[in-house]
């Protein structure tokens, strides 16, 4: 039992992370409140991403030692951690800072028309435009 | 309100983490994501991309397809908020 | 040449969105015929290599020379071919239109939106054409990301719908790729014909079928099916018309592609249905999204945003099809996608026209547009017949097939839920019909004196023909469906079916 929280612990603590983060994206009434929910959910599904790369025995990062010169010796792939989920990682990084930066751009928009990014006061403004015929 | 999403919230998480219970091991060297597709790129990078660096080398090499949609993605941004913010500034009434 | 012509496909348009600033800079005249052209040469291209497939099979295209699954595929067989020339050519539609289009709505923004239209066209593109699991997302986001700005920049209202779309496109996007990475824990691998043959033995497995179930979830969310749906409506209907026109058509379609990927492709529709029952859930999702999505659409008051809801209705038709499971269910799926691509930039298209002339599309505010506006309600009528299912338009085959596919199931309660539907369809489009027609609600046919001139107004050639085209188009697919079915459905129902 031990053993199978040990070998499984660090991918719950993810999960934990990644619900903190849906919480906050679908519970929280403040727009930046959502959008910091949001990287949330997706840093945590980075970091589970980059847990899928550790190999216990390994001891090298994914670089070659002596690949500059010919001193290479034979590469065993049980030395070198696993580079895949690093390189998948660093288009998501880019992914999410994208979506980021499009999100607060709409933001600043949503802040010059309604003065607030509260989402209750704003629908209560809109409710209050459409009364008045704006 | 709060209630639901807080219930949903917490049986999507009970539902990834039943999803980890086969999962292999943390760091299990034997599992299939550190052995079926990944050993040929830390054997075979630095011969055929001259790359000591793997992860440059699947980067920019193996999946380069994927870093060209990578910087597409920020450019994508870029243009979209140009798009957007084009003659607004910050805090600015809609009717001035 | 033709042999690169799937690398072609893709760079071209984002090539095309590269050099668009300069030329742009250069004078802003210059970027509608820019937009035309390129649209033009892609839609040429996807042709071309749909007739490569029909003619000698699948192609295999490996990105940077790397064999999979270690470099990155381009698998294209008849469905991604398909896809291909119904992006295209509903975005060389809408590059048509969006020259008066973007003038009148995103005046002195023409640069920047034509080159964010370009990007979503490669985007989708990306999307269908590509083999590789994490490919699909990269280009997930660039479609959505070029969405996100396109739509953002409509009516006043636009930022806050589009807040809401980014958010929940986001938990899509994020829900895929974790259920790609527990795919990926779980065999290694990210290539979709590789994962099609190593899933078997692991379908057992609790990882895989949570892979599943996230994917699923994470396309749902992506193509608005019930009950996910809830940003839909508003952030289509706030989008300018040549972006809905575009967007409305091919987002939600090229969600049903993945749906029907995932289900028949990267896994077996046996897993789906015997160790995994989530067909059952999503064919009743499906039925619930035709019924409401229907109801909603007669609730509205305006005309875009009772088609925003019939969106999602057809959504339901499509999910409908895939989750039905059976070989006529499937071809009514990739029917229905065809179809609705035709009709939804049609209507959309026309109902961008009518906002053109009009300023608003109330529905009480239609009379007289028979007269005004002859070709595009003609264009209009056309798509309206398409939806309800009137032959010879492929709206009537792909509900044939529908039909077709629940009597196989034996599931009587959705042939009621179609007929229902199908009723509630002809409700609310005649309902747009009559406004039309008539001045009064009642026809007056006591009335002796003579109706007021009403002066012929119809909009700028440009927008006028894409709308005539995909008119002319709904009939052609329609009449041709039997050809579609024998050429490209055929092959690709999976064995077994």
């Amino acid at each position: 039992m031990l053993e199978f929280i040990i070998s499984k612990y660090n991918f719950w603590f993810y999960v934990v992370l990644m619900m903190i983060g849906l919480f906050a994206m679908l519970a929280k009434r403040n727009l930046v409140k959502k959008l910091i929910g949001m990287n949330i959910f997706q840093t945590a599904i980075i970091l589970f991403y980059v847990s899928i790369g550790v190999k216990k025995g390994s001891v090298h990062v994914p670089i070659i030692i002596g690949g500059h010169g010919h001193g290479v010796q034979l590469i065993h792939a049980a030395d070198y951690l696993n580079p895949l989920p690093h390189v998948l990682m660093l288009t998501a990084i880019v992914v999410s800072i994208a979506t980021t930066g499009v999100a607060l751009a709409v933001m600043i928009l949503i802040y010059n028309r309604y003065q607030t990014l509260n989402e209750d006061e704003i629908i209560h403004i809109r409710q209050a435009r459409q009364e008045a015929g704006v | 309100m709060k209630n639901i999403i807080l219930t949903f919230v917490i049986l999507t998480g009970g539902f990834l983490i039943y999803g980890t219970i086969d999962m292999p091991a943390w760091g299990d060297p034997q599992s299939p994501a550190n052995s079926y597709v990944s050993p040929r790129y830390i054997e075979q990078a630095l011969e055929k991309t001259e790359t000591p660096n793997i992860v440059t080398a699947v980067l920019a090499d193996y999946r380069g397809y994927d870093t060209m949609g990578e910087t597409t993605v920020i450019f994508t941004a870029a243009i979209a908020c140009a798009l957007l913010l084009r003659g607004s500034t910050v805090g600015r009434k809609e009717s001035e | 040449m033709p042999q690169q012509f799937p690398a072609l496909i893709i760079v071209i348009p984002l090539l095309a969105a590269l050099l668009t600033a300069p030329l742009g800079a250069l004078s802003r005249r210059l970027c509608y015929p820019w937009l035309v052209l390129i649209m033009g040469l892609t839609l040429c291209l996807a042709l071309a290599i749909i007739g490569q497939v029909i003619n000698s099979g699948p192609i295999s295209y490996h990105m940077g020379g790397w064999e999979p699954p270690w470099g990155i595929e381009y698998k294209i067989d008849q469905l991604n071919a398909l896809m291909m020339v119904l992006i295209t050519g509903a975005g060389f539609l809408g590059a048509l239109y969006s020259g008066p289009s973007f003038e009148q709505e995103l005046p002195g923004r023409q640069t920047l939106a034509t080159t964010l239209y370009f990007l979503m066209i490669t985007g989708l593109l990306g999307i269908v054409i590509t083999g590789d699991l994490f490919n699909v997302f990269v280009f997930l986001e660039i479609a959505s990301l070029s969405g996100y700005g396109l739509i953002a920049c409509g009516s006043a209202d636009a930022p806050l719908a589009t807040f809401r779309y980014i958010i929940m496109g986001t938990i899509g996007a994020s829900c895929y790729l974790l259920g790609v990475g527990y795919l990926y824990i779980s065999t290694g691998s990210l290539n979709l014909a590789d994962l099609h043959n190593l899933l078997p033995q692991l379908y057992h497995s609790r990882v895989v079928l949570t892979a599943g179930a996230l994917m699923l979830v994470g396309i749902s969310l992506k193509m608005a099916l019930f009950p996910l749906h809830a940003w839909l409506p508003e952030a289509y209907y706030e989008a300018p018309s040549a972006i809905s026109g575009v967007v409305a058509p091919l987002y939600t379609k090229v969600g049903g592609y993945l749906m029907l990927r995932i289900i028949y492709n990267l896994f077996e529709p046996r897993f789906f249905i015997e160790i995994f029952p989530i067909t059952t859930i999503l064919s009743w999702a499906a039925v619930c999204a035709l019924l409401i999505g229907s109801i909603y659409a007669i609730a509205q008051k305006d005309l875009k945003k009772m088609l925003c809801y019939s969106v999602i209705a057809q959504v339901g038709y499509i999910v409908l099809g895939i989750a039905l499971a059976n070989r006529a269910g499937f071809t009514s799926a990739i029917l229905t996608i065809v179809n609705e691509v035709c009709t939804k930039s049609c209507i959309f298209l026309a109902t961008g026209a009518i906002i053109y002339r009009l300023g608003n599309s109330r529905i009480d505010n239609l009379q007289h547009l028979y007269r005004r506006m002859p070709l595009t309600m003609l264009a209009f009528t056309v798509g309206v017949f398409s939806m309800v299912g009137i032959p010879p338009t492929c709206g009537f085959f792909s509900k044939l097939y529908l039909l077709f596919g629940c009597v196989a199931a034996g599931q009587w309660s959705f042939i009621v839920a179609l007929l229902l539907s199908t009723i509630l369809n002809v409700i609310y489009f005649f309902r747009v019909i009559k406004a039309a027609c008539f001045e009064d609600p009642q026809p007056d046919y006591s009335r002796t004196e003579d109706y007021p001139q009403v002066e012929v107004e119809e909009v700028p050639a440009a927008m006028l023909i894409p709308i005539l085209i995909a008119a002319s188009a709904i009939v052609i697919t329609g009449l041709g469906s039997h050809w579609i079915i024998i050429n490209i459905i055929n092959p690709m129902i999976p064995v077994g079916f």
